[in-house]
Protein backbone atom coordinates (compact mmCIF):
# COMPACT_ATOMS: atom_id res chain seq x y z
CA UNK A 1 0.00 0.00 0.00
CA UNK A 2 1.52 3.71 -0.98
CA UNK A 3 2.34 5.89 1.76
CA UNK A 4 0.07 8.70 2.56
CA UNK A 5 1.77 12.58 3.67
CA UNK A 6 0.92 15.52 5.30
CA UNK A 7 3.24 18.13 4.20
CA UNK A 8 2.98 21.05 6.91
CA UNK A 9 3.84 24.57 4.74
CA UNK A 10 5.78 27.39 6.38
CA UNK A 11 5.01 30.56 4.50
CA UNK A 12 7.82 32.83 4.62
CA UNK A 13 7.25 36.64 2.62
CA UNK A 14 4.48 34.84 1.39
CA UNK A 15 5.90 32.55 -0.74
CA UNK A 16 6.56 28.56 0.43
CA UNK A 17 9.83 28.61 2.51
CA UNK A 18 13.11 26.71 0.93
CA UNK A 19 12.31 23.81 3.75
CA UNK A 20 8.88 23.04 2.80
CA UNK A 21 9.71 22.64 -0.79
CA UNK A 22 12.50 19.88 0.43
CA UNK A 23 9.96 18.38 2.47
CA UNK A 24 7.81 18.30 -0.62
CA UNK A 25 10.38 16.75 -2.80
CA UNK A 26 11.12 14.05 -0.50
CA UNK A 27 7.00 13.26 0.57
CA UNK A 28 6.90 13.15 -3.27
CA UNK A 29 9.82 10.53 -3.69
CA UNK A 30 8.06 8.50 -0.68
CA UNK A 31 4.54 8.54 -1.55
CA UNK A 32 4.75 9.78 -5.63
CA UNK A 33 2.41 12.90 -6.20
CA UNK A 34 -0.89 11.36 -5.46
CA UNK A 35 0.33 10.22 -2.01
CA UNK A 36 0.81 13.68 -0.92
CA UNK A 37 -1.06 16.74 0.63
CA UNK A 38 -0.45 19.92 2.02
CA UNK A 39 -1.15 22.07 5.06
CA UNK A 40 -0.80 25.69 5.23
CA UNK A 41 -1.53 28.46 7.98
CA UNK A 42 -2.12 31.86 7.01
CA UNK A 43 -3.60 33.80 4.36
CA UNK A 44 -0.76 33.51 1.75
CA UNK A 45 -2.35 32.33 -1.57
CA UNK A 46 0.99 32.56 -3.25
CA UNK A 47 2.28 29.63 -0.78
CA UNK A 48 -0.72 27.73 -1.69
CA UNK A 49 0.16 28.52 -5.68
CA UNK A 50 3.82 27.16 -4.99
CA UNK A 51 2.47 24.13 -3.43
CA UNK A 52 0.33 22.91 -7.03
CA UNK A 53 3.33 24.33 -8.62
CA UNK A 54 5.46 21.74 -6.99
CA UNK A 55 2.91 18.66 -7.66
CA UNK A 56 0.84 18.90 -4.43
CA UNK A 57 -2.98 19.43 -5.59
CA UNK A 58 -4.74 19.24 -2.61
CA UNK A 59 -3.84 21.68 -0.03
CA UNK A 60 -5.70 22.38 3.32
CA UNK A 61 -5.75 26.31 3.77
CA UNK A 62 -6.30 27.67 7.33
CA UNK A 63 -6.23 31.22 6.06
CA UNK A 64 -7.41 33.24 9.16
CA UNK A 65 -4.82 36.12 9.90
CA UNK A 66 -4.16 35.60 13.33
CA UNK A 67 -2.76 32.35 12.57
CA UNK A 68 0.76 34.74 10.84
CA UNK A 69 1.03 35.94 14.72
CA UNK A 70 0.42 33.26 16.85
CA UNK A 71 2.54 30.71 19.43
CA UNK A 72 2.48 27.27 17.45
CA UNK A 73 0.14 25.87 19.86
CA UNK A 74 -2.49 27.51 18.27
CA UNK A 75 -2.13 25.95 14.99
CA UNK A 76 -1.59 22.01 15.81
CA UNK A 77 -4.68 21.37 16.39
CA UNK A 78 -6.10 22.48 12.80
CA UNK A 79 -3.59 20.43 11.42
CA UNK A 80 -4.47 17.53 13.95
CA UNK A 81 -7.70 18.04 12.45
CA UNK A 82 -6.55 17.72 8.77
CA UNK A 83 -5.14 14.82 9.82
CA UNK A 84 -7.90 12.95 10.99
CA UNK A 85 -9.49 13.01 7.78
CA UNK A 86 -6.63 12.56 5.57
CA UNK A 87 -5.05 9.66 7.77
CA UNK A 88 -1.56 10.03 6.84
CA UNK A 89 1.31 7.55 7.93
CA UNK A 90 3.69 10.69 7.82
CA UNK A 91 3.44 14.36 8.66
CA UNK A 92 6.26 15.90 7.13
CA UNK A 93 8.11 18.84 7.83
CA UNK A 94 10.89 21.55 6.85
CA UNK A 95 14.30 21.93 8.97
CA UNK A 96 13.16 24.93 10.46
CA UNK A 97 11.83 26.61 14.04
CA UNK A 98 8.81 26.63 13.11
CA UNK A 99 8.79 22.85 11.81
CA UNK A 100 10.88 21.27 14.94
CA UNK A 101 8.11 23.06 17.19
CA UNK A 102 5.69 22.07 14.84
CA UNK A 103 6.89 18.22 14.99
CA UNK A 104 7.28 18.39 18.81
CA UNK A 105 3.56 19.53 19.41
CA UNK A 106 2.01 17.24 16.83
CA UNK A 107 3.60 14.14 18.36
CA UNK A 108 2.94 15.07 21.98
CA UNK A 109 -1.27 15.82 20.56
CA UNK A 110 -0.88 13.12 18.13
CA UNK A 111 0.84 10.63 20.37
CA UNK A 112 3.44 9.72 17.66
CA UNK A 113 7.03 9.11 17.36
CA UNK A 114 8.78 12.59 16.43
CA UNK A 115 12.54 12.18 14.68
CA UNK A 116 14.24 15.86 13.97
CA UNK A 117 16.90 16.77 11.58
CA UNK A 118 16.76 13.64 9.64
CA UNK A 119 18.69 13.24 6.42
CA UNK A 120 17.27 9.91 5.54
CA UNK A 121 13.62 8.35 5.42
CA UNK A 122 12.94 4.59 4.12
CA UNK A 123 10.21 2.62 4.80
CA UNK A 124 10.35 -0.40 7.16
CA UNK A 125 7.40 -2.91 8.35
CA UNK A 126 5.57 -1.75 11.10
CA UNK A 127 7.21 2.07 10.74
CA UNK A 128 9.38 3.97 8.95
CA UNK A 129 13.43 4.22 9.41
CA UNK A 130 14.79 7.32 9.46
CA UNK A 131 18.94 8.75 9.63
CA UNK A 132 20.34 11.82 11.20
CA UNK A 133 23.23 13.26 12.76
CA UNK A 134 23.76 13.54 16.35
CA UNK A 135 26.32 15.00 19.29
CA UNK A 136 26.77 17.57 16.84
CA UNK A 137 27.50 15.66 13.98
CA UNK A 138 30.18 13.48 15.50
CA UNK A 139 27.68 10.69 14.89
CA UNK A 140 24.87 9.56 13.52
CA UNK A 141 21.46 7.78 14.51
CA UNK A 142 19.18 5.59 12.91
CA UNK A 143 15.98 5.63 14.59
CA UNK A 144 12.94 3.24 13.80
CA UNK A 145 9.07 5.13 14.75
CA UNK A 146 6.85 2.35 15.32
CA UNK A 147 3.12 2.37 14.64
CA UNK A 148 0.96 3.93 12.36
CA UNK A 149 1.92 7.24 12.05
CA UNK A 150 5.06 9.43 12.91
CA UNK A 151 5.91 13.12 12.46
CA UNK A 152 9.76 14.44 11.02
CA UNK A 153 11.25 17.60 10.10
CA UNK A 154 14.00 17.04 8.00
CA UNK A 155 17.35 18.69 8.38
CA UNK A 156 18.13 21.56 6.74
CA UNK A 157 19.62 21.61 3.04
CA UNK A 158 19.95 17.76 3.66
CA UNK A 159 16.97 17.08 0.47
CA UNK A 160 17.04 19.01 -2.92
CA UNK A 161 14.38 21.58 -3.47
CA UNK A 162 12.14 19.74 -6.67
CA UNK A 163 11.81 20.50 -9.31
CA UNK A 164 8.50 22.35 -10.95
CA UNK A 165 5.52 19.73 -11.84
CA UNK A 166 2.66 21.91 -12.15
CA UNK A 167 -0.90 20.51 -11.10
CA UNK A 168 -3.85 22.41 -10.60
CA UNK A 169 -4.96 22.85 -7.11
CA UNK A 170 -7.42 21.81 -4.92
CA UNK A 171 -7.52 24.12 -1.75
CA UNK A 172 -9.85 23.00 1.01
CA UNK A 173 -10.54 25.31 3.62
CA UNK A 174 -10.12 24.74 7.06
CA UNK A 175 -12.23 26.82 9.81
CA UNK A 176 -10.62 28.15 12.56
CA UNK A 177 -13.55 29.67 14.41
CA UNK A 178 -12.64 30.71 18.11
CA UNK A 179 -9.16 30.09 18.98
CA UNK A 180 -8.75 30.35 22.93
CA UNK A 181 -7.74 33.34 24.24
CA UNK A 182 -4.48 32.18 25.83
CA UNK A 183 -3.30 31.28 22.40
CA UNK A 184 -3.95 34.85 21.30
CA UNK A 185 -2.67 36.87 24.02
CA UNK A 186 1.32 36.51 23.21
CA UNK A 187 2.06 39.38 20.62
CA UNK A 188 4.52 39.39 18.36
CA UNK A 189 5.41 43.29 18.61
CA UNK A 190 8.20 43.64 15.58
CA UNK A 191 10.70 41.98 13.45
CA UNK A 192 13.87 42.91 12.43
CA UNK A 193 15.30 40.99 9.11
CA UNK A 194 18.47 39.36 9.62
CA UNK A 195 21.01 41.45 11.14
CA UNK A 196 22.12 44.18 9.46
CA UNK A 197 24.50 43.14 5.88
CA UNK A 198 24.65 39.93 7.27
CA UNK A 199 23.57 37.90 4.52
CA UNK A 200 21.51 34.61 4.71
CA UNK A 201 21.01 33.54 8.70
CA UNK A 202 23.62 31.37 10.07
CA UNK A 203 21.37 28.45 10.80
CA UNK A 204 20.00 27.52 7.21
CA UNK A 205 23.44 29.01 5.15
CA UNK A 206 24.43 27.48 2.68
CA UNK A 207 27.43 29.15 2.70
CA UNK A 208 29.90 29.76 6.24
CA UNK A 209 32.51 32.12 6.68
CA UNK A 210 33.87 32.21 10.36
CA UNK A 211 36.97 34.07 11.53
CA UNK A 212 38.83 33.53 15.18
CA UNK A 213 41.30 34.30 17.20
CA UNK A 214 43.78 34.76 14.48
CA UNK A 215 42.28 37.73 13.20
CA UNK A 216 43.74 39.25 16.03
CA UNK A 217 41.56 42.79 16.67
CA UNK A 218 37.47 43.25 16.09
CA UNK A 219 38.81 45.65 13.54
CA UNK A 220 40.38 43.02 11.50
CA UNK A 221 37.08 41.14 11.34
CA UNK A 222 36.45 42.81 8.31
CA UNK A 223 38.54 40.80 6.13
CA UNK A 224 36.10 37.79 7.40
CA UNK A 225 32.96 39.60 6.63
CA UNK A 226 34.26 40.34 3.09
CA UNK A 227 35.29 37.04 2.21
CA UNK A 228 31.42 36.44 3.41
CA UNK A 229 30.27 38.90 0.82
CA UNK A 230 31.49 37.51 -2.04
CA UNK A 231 29.96 34.02 -1.54
CA UNK A 232 26.90 34.89 -0.32
CA UNK A 233 27.94 33.21 2.92
CA UNK A 234 26.50 33.60 6.28
CA UNK A 235 29.53 35.12 8.84
CA UNK A 236 30.06 33.01 12.09
CA UNK A 237 32.57 33.07 14.75
CA UNK A 238 34.60 31.30 17.35
CA UNK A 239 33.59 31.74 21.00
CA UNK A 240 37.22 33.32 21.41
CA UNK A 241 35.62 36.17 18.88
CA UNK A 242 32.41 36.73 20.73
CA UNK A 243 33.78 36.03 24.25
CA UNK A 244 36.58 39.31 23.43
CA UNK A 245 33.00 41.28 22.72
CA UNK A 246 34.34 41.49 18.44
CA UNK A 247 31.18 40.03 17.32
CA UNK A 248 27.99 39.57 19.06
CA UNK A 249 27.31 36.32 20.64
CA UNK A 250 23.98 35.38 17.41
CA UNK A 251 27.22 34.54 15.39
CA UNK A 252 28.84 31.70 17.66
CA UNK A 253 29.46 28.39 15.95
CA UNK A 254 30.20 25.44 19.04
CA UNK A 255 28.85 23.84 21.39
CA UNK A 256 27.53 26.48 23.08
CA UNK A 257 26.54 29.03 19.87
CA UNK A 258 25.18 27.50 16.72
CA UNK A 259 25.67 24.54 15.18
CA UNK A 260 25.71 24.58 11.17
CA UNK A 261 26.08 22.01 8.68
CA UNK A 262 26.39 23.83 5.11
CA UNK A 263 27.76 22.96 1.95
CA UNK A 264 30.83 24.93 2.27
CA UNK A 265 32.64 26.06 5.57
CA UNK A 266 35.26 28.26 5.78
CA UNK A 267 37.06 28.55 9.05
CA UNK A 268 39.55 31.55 8.66
CA UNK A 269 42.33 31.78 11.75
CA UNK A 270 40.58 29.28 13.82
CA UNK A 271 42.65 26.86 16.01
CA UNK A 272 39.50 23.86 15.66
CA UNK A 273 39.03 23.66 19.50
CA UNK A 274 36.51 20.56 20.17
CA UNK A 275 33.70 23.21 21.54
CA UNK A 276 33.95 25.19 17.99
CA UNK A 277 34.70 21.52 15.95
CA UNK A 278 31.06 20.03 17.61
CA UNK A 279 28.90 22.81 16.29
CA UNK A 280 30.63 22.65 12.61
CA UNK A 281 32.23 19.12 11.49
CA UNK A 282 28.91 18.19 9.51
CA UNK A 283 29.73 20.06 7.18
CA UNK A 284 30.00 19.08 3.50
CA UNK A 285 33.20 20.94 2.37
CA UNK A 286 35.58 22.98 5.19
CA UNK A 287 38.42 24.80 4.25
CA UNK A 288 40.69 26.01 6.52
CA UNK A 289 43.27 28.94 6.70
CA UNK A 290 45.62 28.94 9.76
CA UNK A 291 48.98 30.24 10.23
CA UNK A 292 49.27 27.58 12.38
CA UNK A 293 50.46 24.16 10.45
CA UNK A 294 49.15 21.97 13.82
CA UNK A 295 45.99 23.60 14.41
CA UNK A 296 43.48 21.28 14.94
CA UNK A 297 41.02 22.57 12.25
CA UNK A 298 43.66 20.78 9.87
CA UNK A 299 42.66 17.61 11.08
CA UNK A 300 39.01 18.02 10.49
CA UNK A 301 39.29 20.09 7.38
CA UNK A 302 39.19 18.80 3.41
CA UNK A 303 41.76 21.17 2.31
CA UNK A 304 44.17 24.08 4.32
CA UNK A 305 45.73 26.75 3.43
CA UNK A 306 48.74 27.34 5.88
CA UNK A 307 49.59 30.80 5.72
CA UNK A 308 49.11 34.30 6.97
CA UNK A 309 45.09 34.71 7.13
CA UNK A 310 46.15 38.49 6.01
CA UNK A 311 47.05 38.16 3.00
CA UNK A 312 45.12 35.04 1.88
CA UNK A 313 41.95 36.17 2.78
CA UNK A 314 41.82 39.64 0.89
CA UNK A 315 43.49 37.69 -2.09
CA UNK A 316 40.95 35.03 -2.41
CA UNK A 317 38.49 37.66 -1.45
CA UNK A 318 39.82 38.90 -5.33
CA UNK A 319 39.87 35.91 -6.84
CA UNK A 320 36.25 34.89 -5.98
CA UNK A 321 34.58 38.11 -7.04
CA UNK A 322 36.36 37.92 -10.11
CA UNK A 323 35.21 34.21 -10.66
CA UNK A 324 31.87 35.62 -9.69
CA UNK A 325 32.33 39.08 -12.34
CA UNK A 326 31.92 41.18 -9.17
CA UNK A 327 34.68 42.46 -10.10
CA UNK B 1 7.69 33.64 39.54
CA UNK B 2 7.78 30.09 40.03
CA UNK B 3 10.38 29.09 37.42
CA UNK B 4 10.73 24.62 36.46
CA UNK B 5 13.89 24.56 34.38
CA UNK B 6 14.59 21.23 32.42
CA UNK B 7 17.55 19.80 32.28
CA UNK B 8 19.27 16.48 31.16
CA UNK B 9 22.21 14.60 31.95
CA UNK B 10 24.22 14.82 28.96
CA UNK B 11 28.05 13.07 28.05
CA UNK B 12 30.90 15.72 29.01
CA UNK B 13 31.51 17.37 25.02
CA UNK B 14 35.05 16.59 25.16
CA UNK B 15 33.57 12.48 25.54
CA UNK B 16 35.22 9.97 22.70
CA UNK B 17 32.49 8.34 21.32
CA UNK B 18 31.69 4.86 20.79
CA UNK B 19 28.99 2.56 19.72
CA UNK B 20 28.17 -0.07 22.17
CA UNK B 21 28.71 -3.47 22.04
CA UNK B 22 25.30 -4.42 19.71
CA UNK B 23 25.81 -1.48 17.80
CA UNK B 24 22.50 0.16 18.54
CA UNK B 25 23.44 3.44 20.84
CA UNK B 26 26.35 5.45 22.50
CA UNK B 27 28.27 2.82 24.56
CA UNK B 28 27.81 5.01 28.24
CA UNK B 29 30.30 2.72 30.05
CA UNK B 30 32.61 4.78 31.41
CA UNK B 31 31.30 8.05 30.25
CA UNK B 32 31.21 10.96 32.45
CA UNK B 33 27.43 12.81 32.48
CA UNK B 34 27.11 16.43 33.16
CA UNK B 35 25.03 18.92 33.23
CA UNK B 36 25.93 20.91 29.67
CA UNK B 37 25.68 23.46 26.84
CA UNK B 38 22.14 24.56 26.50
CA UNK B 39 20.79 23.49 29.47
CA UNK B 40 23.36 24.88 31.68
CA UNK B 41 22.65 28.08 30.16
CA UNK B 42 18.86 27.24 30.78
CA UNK B 43 19.83 27.15 34.73
CA UNK B 44 21.54 30.21 34.16
CA UNK B 45 18.73 31.96 33.13
CA UNK B 46 16.37 30.51 35.05
CA UNK B 47 18.61 32.08 38.08
CA UNK B 48 18.96 35.32 36.66
CA UNK B 49 15.30 35.68 36.29
CA UNK B 50 14.87 34.56 39.74
CA UNK B 51 17.45 37.12 40.92
CA UNK B 52 15.46 39.83 39.06
CA UNK B 53 12.18 39.13 40.32
CA UNK B 54 11.78 38.84 44.04
CA UNK B 55 10.18 35.72 45.66
CA UNK B 56 10.98 33.72 42.85
CA UNK B 57 11.95 30.23 43.18
CA UNK B 58 13.57 27.65 40.77
CA UNK B 59 12.84 23.80 40.44
CA UNK B 60 15.76 21.57 38.23
CA UNK B 61 12.84 18.35 37.01
CA UNK B 62 15.53 16.14 35.21
CA UNK B 63 14.18 12.76 33.41
CA UNK B 64 16.21 10.00 33.39
CA UNK B 65 17.82 6.70 34.67
CA UNK B 66 20.23 6.34 37.92
CA UNK B 67 22.52 7.61 38.80
CA UNK B 68 23.69 10.32 36.42
CA UNK B 69 20.03 12.68 36.17
CA UNK B 70 20.07 12.56 40.33
CA UNK B 71 23.50 14.32 40.08
CA UNK B 72 23.02 16.94 37.66
CA UNK B 73 19.84 17.99 39.58
CA UNK B 74 22.88 18.39 42.39
CA UNK B 75 24.57 20.07 40.17
CA UNK B 76 21.61 22.77 39.32
CA UNK B 77 21.17 22.85 43.00
CA UNK B 78 24.86 23.79 43.63
CA UNK B 79 24.39 26.30 41.03
CA UNK B 80 21.39 27.99 43.46
CA UNK B 81 17.94 25.84 42.23
CA UNK B 82 16.13 25.82 45.05
CA UNK B 83 14.43 22.38 44.68
CA UNK B 84 14.97 19.54 42.65
CA UNK B 85 12.70 16.36 41.32
CA UNK B 86 13.66 13.42 39.36
CA UNK B 87 11.22 11.47 37.20
CA UNK B 88 13.18 8.19 37.00
CA UNK B 89 13.47 6.27 33.48
CA UNK B 90 13.38 2.67 33.20
CA UNK B 91 16.45 1.30 32.63
CA UNK B 92 16.76 0.45 29.18
CA UNK B 93 13.57 2.64 28.31
CA UNK B 94 13.95 3.97 24.72
CA UNK B 95 16.02 7.27 23.89
CA UNK B 96 12.49 8.83 22.64
CA UNK B 97 11.92 12.54 23.53
CA UNK B 98 8.84 12.17 23.25
CA UNK B 99 8.79 9.70 26.37
CA UNK B 100 10.74 12.10 28.34
CA UNK B 101 8.60 14.99 27.08
CA UNK B 102 5.69 13.42 28.67
CA UNK B 103 7.09 12.30 32.09
CA UNK B 104 8.33 15.98 32.62
CA UNK B 105 4.99 17.31 31.36
CA UNK B 106 3.07 14.93 34.55
CA UNK B 107 5.37 15.88 36.96
CA UNK B 108 5.56 20.08 36.28
CA UNK B 109 1.59 19.85 35.78
CA UNK B 110 1.41 19.35 39.33
CA UNK B 111 4.41 21.53 40.11
CA UNK B 112 3.56 25.89 40.05
CA UNK B 113 4.64 26.81 37.03
CA UNK B 114 4.84 30.30 35.82
CA UNK B 115 7.19 29.58 33.25
CA UNK B 116 9.11 26.60 32.10
CA UNK B 117 12.61 26.99 30.58
CA UNK B 118 14.50 24.25 28.54
CA UNK B 119 17.61 24.88 26.83
CA UNK B 120 17.41 24.58 22.81
CA UNK B 121 18.04 21.03 22.57
CA UNK B 122 20.34 18.61 24.27
CA UNK B 123 23.99 18.16 23.13
CA UNK B 124 23.49 14.17 22.83
CA UNK B 125 20.47 13.99 20.93
CA UNK B 126 19.38 17.08 19.53
CA UNK B 127 15.69 16.26 19.14
CA UNK B 128 15.06 19.96 20.50
CA UNK B 129 11.25 19.12 20.66
CA UNK B 130 10.76 18.72 24.34
CA UNK B 131 9.83 22.62 24.93
CA UNK B 132 7.37 21.99 22.12
CA UNK B 133 5.80 19.02 23.51
CA UNK B 134 5.45 20.30 27.22
CA UNK B 135 3.20 23.52 25.39
CA UNK B 136 1.03 21.34 24.10
CA UNK B 137 1.01 18.74 26.92
CA UNK B 138 0.27 21.28 29.45
CA UNK B 139 -1.40 23.63 26.79
CA UNK B 140 0.51 26.72 27.58
CA UNK B 141 1.54 29.17 25.08
CA UNK B 142 5.81 27.87 24.21
CA UNK B 143 8.27 29.50 22.40
CA UNK B 144 11.41 27.97 20.64
CA UNK B 145 14.61 30.07 19.92
CA UNK B 146 14.25 32.49 22.76
CA UNK B 147 17.26 35.03 23.03
CA UNK B 148 17.41 36.92 26.48
CA UNK B 149 13.94 36.52 28.28
CA UNK B 150 13.10 39.63 30.74
CA UNK B 151 10.24 40.32 32.68
CA UNK B 152 8.80 43.04 32.80
CA UNK B 153 7.04 43.82 36.11
CA UNK B 154 4.90 47.21 35.45
CA UNK B 155 3.34 45.16 32.60
CA UNK B 156 3.06 41.65 34.35
CA UNK B 157 4.60 40.28 31.05
CA UNK B 158 7.71 38.12 29.74
CA UNK B 159 9.68 40.17 27.12
CA UNK B 160 12.01 38.08 24.65
CA UNK B 161 13.17 38.16 21.22
CA UNK B 162 13.46 35.04 18.66
CA UNK B 163 15.86 34.16 16.59
CA UNK B 164 14.21 32.75 13.29
CA UNK B 165 14.90 32.01 9.89
CA UNK B 166 13.34 35.22 9.14
CA UNK B 167 15.06 37.22 11.74
CA UNK B 168 14.79 38.12 15.11
CA UNK B 169 11.60 39.17 16.77
CA UNK B 170 10.28 40.96 19.65
CA UNK B 171 7.66 39.23 21.59
CA UNK B 172 5.34 40.02 24.87
CA UNK B 173 3.69 37.24 26.82
CA UNK B 174 1.55 36.57 30.07
CA UNK B 175 2.07 33.83 31.91
CA UNK B 176 2.57 30.67 32.08
CA UNK B 177 4.70 29.95 29.16
CA UNK B 178 7.30 27.37 28.11
CA UNK B 179 10.50 28.96 26.78
CA UNK B 180 12.96 27.04 24.42
CA UNK B 181 16.24 28.90 24.80
CA UNK B 182 18.48 29.53 22.00
CA UNK B 183 21.65 31.42 23.55
CA UNK B 184 23.74 29.74 25.71
CA UNK B 185 25.88 31.61 27.75
CA UNK B 186 29.82 31.43 27.41
CA UNK B 187 30.09 31.90 30.84
CA UNK B 188 27.36 30.88 33.20
CA UNK B 189 28.45 31.06 36.99
CA UNK B 190 29.92 28.31 38.46
CA UNK B 191 29.13 25.90 41.85
CA UNK B 192 31.03 26.88 45.06
CA UNK B 193 32.14 24.21 46.88
CA UNK B 194 30.56 24.95 50.34
CA UNK B 195 27.21 24.93 47.50
CA UNK B 196 28.65 21.65 46.13
CA UNK B 197 29.05 19.91 49.54
CA UNK B 198 25.38 20.98 50.88
CA UNK B 199 24.06 19.99 47.42
CA UNK B 200 25.23 16.30 48.33
CA UNK B 201 22.60 16.43 51.29
CA UNK B 202 19.74 18.24 49.58
CA UNK B 203 16.31 16.32 49.13
CA UNK B 204 15.67 15.31 45.75
CA UNK B 205 12.23 14.68 44.81
CA UNK B 206 11.64 11.21 43.06
CA UNK B 207 8.72 10.41 40.76
CA UNK B 208 8.67 7.42 38.40
CA UNK B 209 7.20 8.01 34.97
CA UNK B 210 3.70 6.54 33.87
CA UNK B 211 3.77 3.41 32.00
CA UNK B 212 4.14 4.42 28.59
CA UNK B 213 1.09 4.20 26.40
CA UNK B 214 1.51 4.75 22.39
CA UNK B 215 4.73 4.14 19.81
CA UNK B 216 7.76 4.95 20.21
CA UNK B 217 10.89 5.79 18.27
CA UNK B 218 13.84 3.32 19.15
CA UNK B 219 17.58 3.53 18.01
CA UNK B 220 18.74 1.20 15.89
CA UNK B 221 22.01 1.81 15.44
CA UNK B 222 24.67 4.35 16.47
CA UNK B 223 27.40 5.33 13.61
CA UNK B 224 30.61 7.09 13.48
CA UNK B 225 31.57 8.89 10.77
CA UNK B 226 34.99 7.17 8.93
CA UNK B 227 37.22 9.74 10.40
CA UNK B 228 38.56 12.43 8.43
CA UNK B 229 42.15 12.12 6.77
CA UNK B 230 43.20 15.58 7.30
CA UNK B 231 43.15 18.37 5.23
CA UNK B 232 44.84 18.57 1.78
CA UNK B 233 47.39 21.45 2.09
CA UNK B 234 47.67 24.06 -0.86
CA UNK B 235 51.09 24.77 -1.93
CA UNK B 236 51.87 28.18 -3.05
CA UNK B 237 54.55 30.61 -3.41
CA UNK B 238 52.40 34.09 -3.59
CA UNK B 239 48.99 34.83 -1.61
CA UNK B 240 47.52 34.89 -5.14
CA UNK B 241 48.58 31.44 -6.00
CA UNK B 242 46.86 30.13 -3.12
CA UNK B 243 43.41 31.90 -3.97
CA UNK B 244 43.56 30.42 -7.45
CA UNK B 245 44.23 26.80 -6.44
CA UNK B 246 41.57 27.29 -3.49
CA UNK B 247 38.80 28.25 -5.67
CA UNK B 248 40.00 25.98 -8.56
CA UNK B 249 39.61 23.15 -5.68
CA UNK B 250 35.87 24.78 -4.79
CA UNK B 251 34.94 24.82 -8.33
CA UNK B 252 36.27 21.54 -9.47
CA UNK B 253 36.28 19.20 -6.85
CA UNK B 254 34.27 19.76 -4.18
CA UNK B 255 32.10 21.63 -6.95
CA UNK B 256 30.20 23.89 -4.14
CA UNK B 257 31.03 27.24 -6.40
CA UNK B 258 29.28 27.90 -9.58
Amino acid sequence: MSLRILVVGEAQNGRLAGSTLEAIGKARALAGPDGVVGFLAGPHPEALADFAQHGVATVWSASDPRLDEVPVGAISPFVMGVAESVHPDLILLGGTTFGRDMAGHLGARGHAPVATGVTEITRVEGGLRVRRPIFGGRATETRRLEGNRAVVALRPHAFPAPAPAPVSPEVRPVATGDIPPRWLAPKRTGVDAPSAGAGPGLADATIVVSGGRGVRTADNFHLVEELAASLGAAVGASRAVTDAGWRPPSLQVGQTGRTVSPQLYVAVGISGAIQHLVGMVSSRVIVAINSDASAPIFKVADVGVVGDLFQIVPALTREIRKTRGLA
Amino acid sequence: MEIVVCVKPVPDPETRLRASPDGSALDTEGVKFMLAGYDESAVEQALLLKESVPGSKVHAVSFGPAPRTEEVLRAAIALGCDQATWVEAPAGAPGDPMVAARALADVIGKLPHDLVLCGKQAGDEESGVVAAALGELLQIPDFGCVLSPRWDAAQNLLTFRRATESGEEAWVAPLPCVVGLQQAWNDPRTAKLPAILKSRKAPIAHASAAPEAGDHSVGERFELPPPRTGAKLIEFKTPEEAATKLVRYLREEAKVFP
